[in-house]
């Protein structure tokens, strides 16, 4: 911002500044994914697993294939030849694009029909024959990690069982000290159920890849477009330079378009080997049922105090329910985001924390939904626990906080979870 | 079970935004692909495919309906408006009274958002914010911009009244 604009109407704080792009949406003028055609285009719609966890004895697409107006039904076994069945996530694990397999929650991508025409892709679905061996399904991450639970991903060589991670912070030994030495102890256990962050723009994509120069240009609904061309890159094995993804307007986020769905895989490895541009527009149902969630954290912890309610200690276990594939949108900020947050704006001089992550037969996740990275969990978290503490301690709870905030003389203040607050203002 | 073979189609006549429009349509395509596909007017969203989230509000004779659930025959001889419709030589107080008011963020939800205000304020010129609450209630902001979406209807309300 220049001095000179800023003394023309003396600066830009407490000014209305008018949008630009409302000019469109007001007219009904936005450029949202499914307003996008390109000539030649074709549709495509995907047939969803009606079980939570079940083996796939056989897909027959034959009748689907007949159906005039399909070009093609792509199935696991297809991509499979491609190399491209599976994909990574975000967080270094790996997640089916279509079944082949198994199917390890209700409203996985088993089959895509790519035809002329949305509404005959739509019906194509209902003439593909899949057989299907219903499991035991594993829907919480206690029952994931308790002896005898099916194994979710028998798939993953080495994996033995349904943990994920297990991460720590802090020290447990002085934790354990406080604890010992506490005048109070205050216990919260909650679940910071899942949620979805539904937008009301469904995901879709039109993918583009150009026969001629072999470059693809992918529209979609992307609130990551940088992170997604490296993706793409990665499982379609081209160089970056040969990937421009466009995120055009988009009917809200929120973090659920984040990740990579396996609809914008598809259209993509579609239009590569059909060489016409391939357009998927997911419906409400698809969206809720299978792209990314947030929170499904269990919190187990416990705050140590003086009876003048003095913090001293403060210990938190947590087990985060991450659906089949472990997927949160950014594992790198992982610790800055929990571990950081978790001890709030106190100065408690012990902390011990552990996280742990386990698979069930639901959707993969994770997803910072209107910020978090986890940050939302921890705050939640310590948060209702000194609430529960001054309620248990029968004091002002404005009052108990004010008295154990980090005082303006302790920063740079480092936290016993490691991590430094810079100045607290 | 579908049949496999084509569907028969129907003619029908419609007024969308003052044009007359005779096409030949299937009895099942849904009164938004009509508007969307056939005749490329793409203001209008689907948010929710079950009459819930109002993304896809449009007026049949002055009726706000959910065109994802309304099929194209049935406004065969009807008239509609879409948001495309809403502006004349100039914007409409309502669209000026959403910029105004930073009534949109994604602007996914707005044209429904207009359209049933134009209802609203022409049944009632002066309403208060329960009764504006109470008519948008068919109609979903997932960036939760409802407050200054009330604003931009009370904006648009002060002014209309004003010019009249």
């Amino acid at each position: 911002m220049s001095s000179a604009t800023e003394t023309e109407h003396g600066g830009w704080l407490g000014r209305s500044v008018k949008r630009k792009e409302d000019d469109r949406f007001i007219v009904g003028r936005g450029n949202y994914i499914e307003d996008i055609k390109l000539p030649n285009m074709l549709y495509m719609a995907i047939l969803r697993s009606p079980f939570a966890h079940a083996k796939i004895n056989s897909i027959d697409t034959s009748r689907a294939s007949a159906l005039p107006g399909v070009v093609v039904v792509v199935t696991g076994d297809i991509l499979a030849e491609h190399k491209l069945a599976w994909m990574p996530t975000l967080s270094g694990d790996t997640q089916a694009v279509l079944a082949t397999d198994k199917v390890r929650m209700q409203g996985q991508e088993v089959a895509c029909v790519i035809a002329e025409d949305p509404y005959i892709a739509h019906d194509a679905l209902d003439l593909i024959e899949v057989d299907y061996e219903p499991l035991p399904a594993v829907t919480t991450p206690q029952a994931a990690l308790a002896d005898g639970a099916p194994l979710i991903r028998d798939d993953k060589e080495g994996q033995a069982d349904n943990k994920i991670y297990h991460w720590e912070a802090g020290d447990a030994e002085a934790t354990e000290k406080a604890f010992v030495e506490a005048d109070k102890v205050v216990r919260l256990v909650t679940h910071y159920p899942r949620c979805h962050p539904a937008p009301l723009e469904c995901c879709g994509c039109v993918a583009d890849v150009n026969p001629a120069t072999g470059k693809a240009t992918i529209y979609m609904t992307s609130q990551a477009p940088h992170a997604h061309r490296t993706v793409f890159a990665l499982v379609a094995g081209l160089p970056e330079q040969n990937i421009q993804i466009i995120s055009p307007d988009i009917g809200g986020g929120f973090g659920n378009k984040v990740p990579i769905y396996p609809g914008y895989v598809v259209a993509t490895a579609a239009s590569l080997l059909l060489g016409r541009p391939v357009k998927w527009i997911e419906d409400r149902t698809g969206n809720l049922i299978s792209t990314g969630f947030a929170r499904d954290f269990y919190m187990d912890g416990e705050l140590a105090l003086k009876s003048d309610g003095t913090m001293t200690g403060l210990r938190v276990k947590m087990l985060s329910d991450q659906g089949y594939a472990f997927a949160d949108a950014q594992p790198s900020k992982f610790k800055a985001g929990l571990f950081h947050i978790v001890t709030g704006s106190y100065d408690i001089p012990a902390a011990h924390v552990v996280t742990e992550g386990a698979y069930t037969n639901k959707a993969p996740g994770g997803v910072a939904y209107r910020c978090s990275f986890r940050v939302t969990e921890a705050s939640y978290f310590v948060e209702r626990l000194v609430q529960t503490a001054a309620y248990e301690l029968g004091v002002d709870p404005a009052e108990l906080r004010r008295q154990n905030f980090i005082p303006p003389e302790k920063f740079p203040y480092t936290s016993a979870t490691g991590f430094e607050y810079d100045s607290g203002k | 079970m579908i049949t496999e073979t084509k569907p028969t189609t129907h003619e029908i006549t419609v007024t969308v935004n003052g044009a007359e429009h005779s096409l030949e349509v299937e009895p099942r395509l849904l009164l938004v692909h009509l508007l969307r596909e056939k005749l490329g007017l793409t203001g209008t969203h689907v948010g929710c495919d079950t009459t819930s989230c109002g993304a896809c509000t449009v007026l049949v004779d002055g009726i706000p309906i959910k065109s994802c659930t309304h099929f194209a025959v049935q406004v065969d001889g009807r008239e509609v408006k879409t948001v495309e419709g809403l502006k004349g030589a100039e914007l409409h107080p309502i669209q000026v009274g959403f910029k105004e008011e930073h009534g949109l963020q994604c602007g996914f939800c707005t044209p429904g958002m207009m359209l049933v205000t134009s209802v609203l304020l022409e049944e009632n010129p002066d309403p208060t914010e329960e009764e504006i609450r109470w008519a948008l209630s068919g109609n979903i902001c997932r960036c939760t911009g409802y407050q200054n979406i009330v604003k931009a209807v009370q904006w648009a309300a002060k002014n209309m009244r004003e010019s009249a």
